[in-house]
């Protein structure tokens, strides 16, 4: 018989009863759509964290004091200051980073900061944020551009000019109506010189710099308390990202032979991100695991109406039999109608998961449908037919023909 | 040689802890272009085996050669082969396919053959066999749109789509008015005379009559072989 026949008579067969076909597709149409939907939802979750961690910058090597075993959570993640290492006796000092600077063989940029609390205020309006002591090398390796006046110069570190650049959220709070650019503005009681405004960037693994100052590093020992010869944080920017993971193990021999000992700790944000990955990847898998149990319920749907159709449609099988049709002939009539059921299912379970996570999941959280999320359903639902369809058809296909003629 | 030759045929149905001998030792021999009628009372055994001359049953023992093989002995595959190539069957109920139409079930067979014509000239042939038995205008139907009659005149068609040299016939009369009996004897009379060699199941006196031979079973035995 060939497969165009076949075809013909699944197609048939199935509007023949749409009600019946209709309501055993859709256990599969809720099963694809739910594994789908929960893998939409679980690799939007993972690309939105991979882009806030990319948009902290690639190739970065964050470098902070203290040893940690958990280099993923330690010490209040990538953000965190060195409260725990500080504790622990150990620090980075600016010597350090310049002895890692005239040792380290690739390419590099280094840029240290500290980091306080700090109340702003211009004229009566006063917000919190956060002070970020840094040098002109902050605004490359943490991808902060400027969207008015101009960034912290070498010149405001070496002169301990008190010029700082404001956040986009400063700048919108407390000049509203005017460009602060050259306005003056009291952080903490003091007053300084707005030189410039950075762009809007959203929160990048914790910090904003849309809520923060960025002050030039050497200020403000006296006025915040902040001791900069111990260096919170140093962000290193490989030049070329792919070597991050060797520049990590250069610079941790390099300081550990200054040290004496590994009291620091380099979270290199490509490890990391490689972490995240992998472990999304688990969480989405789980979730489409899930979203396969009720894909397995509408399989065991399929299984039940074959096998009722079977029964039902004993004596054509008899008459196709006496007519000359062969066992495995018989069973591909089955088991093409059993799949064209759950393709149909799956592919009308993608159109749901596409609307459904258009429309619905996405006002709640990220989504993404991948290619190889569909491709999986349709790879599960002809499993799901063909596997659910063979018992049903092999009890057909077995059938004796007398018997199978005299069924009433 | 004969085209069928049934030897020591017997059927035995186990019912719990009852046995049956559906049929208890049949034998005979039919030759090419014969026209023969098989006649008894109901549970004679001749339906049985009517089934087993037909392939869709097999004997518990005793040996069958259709056209010089043992078909007895052979797997269910070769048995579908045969019955879609050598042997073509009529039913009492007809059993179309109520989904297809008539020209649709008459090329059904076709579905089944190993070395297929054509779909072309399959459908030549279809059409040509329905027009032959006089359902020029009636292809496209169904078979709830169609008199008994009809429906058996399609079965038959759909018995010769594949040319065998046999015809099986299990009661074609049975459910059909004195009319419509007659327009099926005639059509196998005619089919005799072009060739075919005719075995039809009856317990109907004239319509066995119309046989040139008439073999009757009791008991799931042969009782009498007779020529008209």
């Amino acid at each position: 018989m060939d497969l165009r026949d076949s075809f013909r008579n699944a197609t048939r067969a199935i509007f023949a009863a749409k009600m019946r076909s209709f309501l055993t597709m859709l256990g599969i149409i809720i099963g694809i759509a739910a594994v789908v939907m929960l893998m939409a939802v679980g690799s939007g979750a993972k690309q939105s964290i991979l882009s806030r961690m990319q948009s902290s910058g690639s190739g970065n090597l964050y470098l902070t004091a203290g040893a940690r075993s958990n280099v993923l959570m330690g010490g209040g993640g990538l953000g965190g200051g060195n409260r725990e290492g500080a504790s622990a006796g150990a620090k980075i000092t600016a010597e350090d980073l310049t002895y890692i600077e005239a040792r380290v063989t690739y390419p590099i940029v280094v840029s240290p900061t500290n980091q306080t609390n700090i109340t702003i205020k211009n004229g009566d309006t006063t917000m919190s944020g956060t002070g970020i002591f840094a040098t002109p090398t902050y605004f490359e390796v943490e991808s902060v551009t400027i969207a008015d006046g101009r960034m912290i110069s070498d010149g405001d570190v070496d002169n301990r000019t008190r010029n700082v650049v404001i956040g986009n959220t400063v700048q919108t709070t407390l000049f509203p109506n005017e460009s602060a650019v050259g306005q003056p503005i009291r952080i903490n009681g003091t007053s300084y010189k707005v030189v410039g405004v950075a762009a809007a960037k959203g929160e990048s693994l914790g910090n904003s710099v849309d809520t923060a100052i960025v002050l030039p590093f050497s200020v403000g020992e006296k006025s915040f308390g902040v001791v900069h010869n111990v260096i919170q944080r140093t962000t290193i920017k490989c030049v070329d990202p792919t070597q991050s993971s060797a520049v990590t193990t250069e610079i941790t021999d390099i300081l550990t032979r200054k040290h004496k000992k590994v009291d620091f700790t380099i979270q290199d944000v490509a490890a990391l991100t490689d972490m995240v990955t992998s472990a999304m990847t688990i969480l989405t898998a789980l979730l489409a695991a899930i979203g396969g149990l009720s894909l397995l319920v509408g399989g065991i749907g399929i299984m039940n109406i074959m096998l009722v159709s079977v029964t039902e449609r004993t004596r054509e099988i008899g008459i196709r039999k006496a007519l000359g049709a062969r066992e495995r002939d018989i069973l591909v009539q089955f088991l093409i109608e059993s799949s064209l059921l759950s393709i149909a299912g799956g592919v009308l379970g993608i159109v749901v998961s596409v609307l459904g996570s258009d429309f619905i999941v996405s006002r709640f959280t990220t989504t993404e449908i991948t290619g190889s999320s569909i491709l999986l359903a349709v790879g599960f639902s002809i499993a799901v037919g063909v596997f659910f369809g063979v018992y049903p058809a092999r009890t057909a296909a077995r059938m004796k023909p007398v018997d199978a003629l005299r069924y009433e | 040689m004969n085209l069928i030759e049934f030897s020591d045929i017997r059927k035995v149905y186990t019912i719990g802890s009852i046995t049956i001998d559906a049929l208890a030792g049949v034998s005979f021999g039919i030759g090419e272009h014969e026209f023969v009628a098989i006649m008894g009372p109901s549970g004679s055994g001749k339906s049985t085996l009517m089934h087993i001359l037909g392939c869709l049953d097999t004997p518990t023992s005793g040996a069958y050669r259709l056209e010089d093989h043992d078909v007895s002995k052979l797997r269910s595959n070769d048995l579908a082969r045969i019955r879609n190539r050598d042997i073509g069957f009529v039913f009492q109920s007809y059993n179309l396919l109520s989904q297809l139409s008539a020209l649709e079930n008459v090329l059904l067979p076709c579905t089944y053959s190993t070395h297929a014509m054509s779909g072309r000239n399959e459908r030549a042939r279809a059409r040509e066999l329905l027009e032959r038995i006089g359902l020029k205008d009636r292809m496209s139907n169904r078979p709830v749109e169609m008199s008994g009659g009809e429906q058996q005149r399609v079965a038959i068609a759909r018995a010769l789509m594949m040319d065998p040299p046999v015809i099986l016939a299990d009661e074609p009369t049975g459910n059909l008015n004195s009319k419509g009996a007659r327009e099926i004897i005639d059509i196998m009379k005619e089919l005799h005379a072009g060739g075919k060699t005719i075995i039809y199941v009856t317990h109907d006196d004239t319509i066995g009559a119309q046989a040139e031979r008439v073999i009757r079973i009791q008991d799931g035995r042969v009782v009498a072989d007779d020529r008209n």
